[in-house]
């Protein structure tokens, strides 16, 4: 079925089914009830049935009349469809975030709804940066300029306004995000975590608000019993600033997208902006050609009109998990 | 109310509460004359110095001029932080411009002098910072302007607009207070005015009595008139003993400000504040209630009462703050005493535990309390003891939960809202408990027309807040299974979460 396209239709199971003789296989008296009446048969019933499993659709009232017309009530098949009608309803609304089973066909859509996905931020505003076109140029060379389609929360616009800007922020990726069977990549800006020496706690101030205080002058603290802070796994991996989708996904795309940042986020002219870039998705290549690759790519110091600073490290894949 | 020397009448803070509660009976004028005088002129008053006393008091005074207070800002309601309003120092030094705007001002269109709280830079200890300073800003200054008066459900009779101030020239010597003081000014005047609430309300709820009580003896239903009905009659005892209760607590507070001394009695206004809005609003609705379907028209004036009441939770104090401000001012100050003893404790000092244990098992086996309101010596009246051993055994069971939620949450228990708002409950009860019990005995011991009534009307009080006491402070025990704050917070995320209410309809399918 998958060669036709026609997997996920429930009419096609149901004509399928069809095929099968009414009547026939339905055991009549107890002995055939007794021992597995056409065996074979029913295990085609079943295993068709199995197929709308793994494909997840939902039988429907004239699957159940066939097979009751085909196997009779108490057959492998009908008991299958029971099964099936038993636990697919449980398991339809399980999954928090579900994944529509159309994806847009558009890029910028496609590129909205993952950002959107992995913000899962209600606030967080997606802006379209460029959206796809391809130019002839006068030299009659065909420019293709991808799409760039990024998005910002405000929380993450705070935080950027409240960076050091000593401290650098990173363009990382491209990290794969799957939606079914498609792979998309997106980039993220983001920044180290504050040093725990460095981290400054806003000084209380007693005039802040006019009806109570907010902070007691005692010297108690919290009892070890109470303490519900520590958590294994809440690790301060530094804030991640925004994040873009493209599809070419080289420095000068990039570049595109942190000065339209640069509108909202004024402070991105003064912070030094480093590209740690992968070498992104690929084929897979021979080994006289990788030999090639590790060459080549001297490290490039370009200062360009701003003042930011940019540095292109283009890092083997392995060494993406390592943190610096 | 001013004193006589500047003109004014000179009353005490009891007899501003009686006069409250004659005003009260129309709320646009109360909230009018409240804006006028309770807020707007208190920091002249309070705070201002002789100068500005002699030029403004007598108009004032008189009536000549409208006072109005201005500190709320679109931005800022209780976080003085955000306020934008600023005033910068002229050139010349004579002269501060204030630019900005104020909104929900009472009296914003017709007042004529105001106290505006705005932004100044001042050096503290070498470093430039922003203080609040309050100044008296006359509307003939220039640069004032009024928006339109606020569409507002209730007290429509009252003008409430948004004040806008453009590069308003003040002179200096119209800084009430020093540069940099405004917080403190600010923070006396709200803390002043607030007692009169519990007086205003009680005057309103005896006038609502008086006029359901006509309706309910004379309509018929069944062959019986209302007030035979069982639900009808719960309705006034539960408006009876709230005005009563009111009224206690309200008179108490003012008596206790008017002792020589200026004593801080801001913890005492704001329970009754809290207590005295809530009640209200209940108890005008359950006057509209009796009247039914003619209490919701606006034939009667039930409905009036109704939106007018519903402000008072919410203006001079949200009472959502009021409670954190009363929770927190009492957690300070046990505090302060607790703090070595918790330490003690938690260091494992072996003297310490023990009289702990020892004090736990005497009460579980049934000791008594006894602080020396009843008995031989007491000052309770012997009508009054049931209720006084209520109020005795309530006092320390909050004694002894203070204690260990202290030893549970120390400092951070500022960010426990849910535990606070219990606590500060229990104080309002207790709080009330004793104006009414002091109130009745004092009626019996002089001899007071009706006052079996009030020994009534405080005992039924008296056995209910002891039922809710008990109830809020076993709630505030260690994993006890009535406190729900876990689930409240986890249903409160949820719902935040997805800013819509989460589950399925119920009329949803799954195949």
């Amino acid at each position: 079925m998958p060669e036709f396209g026609v997997e996920r239709d429930l009419v096609v199971y149901n004509k399928l089914l069809d095929v099968f003789p009414k009547e026939v296989f339905v055991p009549r008296n107890f002995i055939q009830r007794m021992f597995n009446h056409y065996p074979r048969q029913q295990e085609c019933g079943v295993q068709l049935l199995e197929q709308m499993e793994t494909y997840g659709i939902m039988p429907n009232v004239e699957t159940k009349v066939l097979l009751v017309q085909i196997f009779g009530e108490k057959s492998h098949p009908m008991r299958k469809y029971q099964r099936l009608m038993y636990w697919f309803p449980r398991f339809k609304h399980t999954n928090p975030f579900p994944v529509p089973q159309q994806l847009p066909e558009d890029p910028v859509d496609l590129a909205r709804f993952s950002l959107t996905r992995i913000a899962n931020d209600l606030d967080a505003a997606v802006t379209v940066y460029q959206l796809p076109c391809t130019d002839i140029t006068e030299s009659g060379e065909q420019l293709t300029l991808p799409h760039i389609v990024g998005i910002q929360g405000p929380s993450q616009m705070e935080l950027l306004a409240k960076h050091n800007p000593s401290r650098p922020v990173f363009v990382e990726g491209p990290f794969p995000l799957w939606l079914r069977d498609t792979c998309v990549h997106y980039y993220i800006l983001r920044a180290d975590p504050l040093p725990p020496e460095e981290k400054v706690e806003e000084p209380y101030d007693p005039e802040r608000c006019l009806d109570y205080p907010l902070q007691l002058d005692l010297d108690l603290d919290r009892d070890f019993g109470d303490e519900e802070s520590f958590d294994v796994e809440d690790l301060d991996e530094g804030p991640v600033f925004a994040m873009c989708m493209t599809s070419q996904g080289d420095q000068a795309t990039l570049n595109q997208w942190i000065s339209g940042l640069q509108q909202n986020n004024p402070i991105l002219g003064q912070v030094p902006t480093l590209f740690r870039l992968n070498a992104g998705p690929k084929e897979l290549q021979g080994v006289s050609d990788t030999e090639s690759e590790h060459h080549h790519r001297p490290e490039q110091e370009t200062r360009p009109e701003e003042e930011r600073e940019v540095l292109e490290q283009e890092e083997p894949r392995r060494s993406q998990g390592m943190k610096q | 109310f001013s004193s006589s020397i500047s003109g004014g009448l000179g009353l005490s803070n009891t007899m501003y509460a009686r006069l409250a509660e004659i005003i009260s009976l129309d709320g646009s004028i109360a909230v009018t004359l409240a804006a006028h005088q309770a807020i707007g002129l208190k920091g002249i008053l309070i705070a201002g110095n002789e100068a500005q006393k002699q030029k403004y008091l007598p108009k004032l005074a008189s009536g000549e001029h409208i006072a109005a207070f201005c500190l709320t800002e679109p931005g800022s309601g209780s976080d003085a932080a955000s306020i934008q309003t600023r005033a910068v120092l002229s050139e010349d030094g004579k002269h501060f411009l204030i630019t900005g705007s104020k909104i929900w001002i009472s009296n914003g269109d017709i007042a004529d002098i105001m106290t505006v709280f705005a932004r100044t830079e001042v050096l503290v200890d070498g470093v430039k910072k922003d203080k609040i300073t309050a100044f008296i800003v006359e509307r003939a200054f220039g640069g004032v302007t009024s928006g339109k008066p606020e569409d507002k459900l209730g007290i429509r009779g009252s003008n409430t607009c948004e004040v806008s101030f453009d590069n308003v020239p003040v002179p200096v010597e119209n800084v009430i207070g020093e540069v940099g003081g405004g917080f403190k000014v600010a923070m006396n005047i709200l803390n002043s005015g607030r007692f009169s609430m519990g007086s205003s309300s009680a005057g309103m709820i005896k006038k609502l009595i008086a006029m359901t009580s006509e309706y309910a003896a004379t309509r018929k239903q069944f062959n019986k008139s209302l007030s035979e009905f069982g639900m009808i009659q719960e309705k006034f005892a539960v408006m009876a003993v709230n005005a009563f209760v009111m009224e206690s607590m309200a008179y108490l507070t003012a008596g206790m400000m008017d002792r020589p001394g200026l004593p801080d009695c801001s913890l005492e206004a704001a329970m009754v504040k809290v207590f005295s809005s809530e009640g209200g609003w209940i108890c005008v609705s359950e006057a509209l209630q009796i009247l039914g379907g003619l209490g919701y028209t606006k034939n009667y004036p039930y409905e009036r009462y109704v939106r007018d009441c519903r402000i008072l939770p919410i203006f001079e104090g949200t009472n959502e703050i009021l409670r954190m401000y009363i929770a927190l001012t009492g957690m300070q100050y046990a505090g302060k005493i607790l703090t070595a003893k918790v330490k003690e404790m938690k260091k494992g000092n072996i003297g310490m535990v023990l009289s702990m244990v020892g004090k736990k098992l005497k009460n579980t086996l049934g000791g008594s309390v006894d602080f020396g309101l009843t008995g031989k010596d007491g000052v309770v009246h012997p009508s009054l003891t049931e209720s006084a051993k209520k109020m005795e055994q309530n006092v320390s069971l909050l004694g002894m939960t203070v204690e260990s939620l202290l030893y549970r949450y120390g400092k951070t228990i500022v960010d426990e809202q849910l535990i606070l708002k219990r606590v500060a409950d229990v104080l309002i009860n207790v709080y009330a408990m004793t104006a009414v019990l002091s109130r009745a005995s004092r009626s019996i011991s002089i001899g007071l027309r009706n006052h079996d009534h009030e020994v009534l009307l405080a005992n039924t009080f008296c056995t209910n807040a002891f039922f809710k006491n008990n109830y809020l402070m076993t709630q505030l025990q260690k994993h006890s299974p009535e406190n729900d704050d876990a689930n409240i917070k986890k249903i409160a995320k949820e719902v935040l979460e997805n800013r819509a209410y989460v589950c399925s309809h119920p009329l949803e399918r799954t195949y």
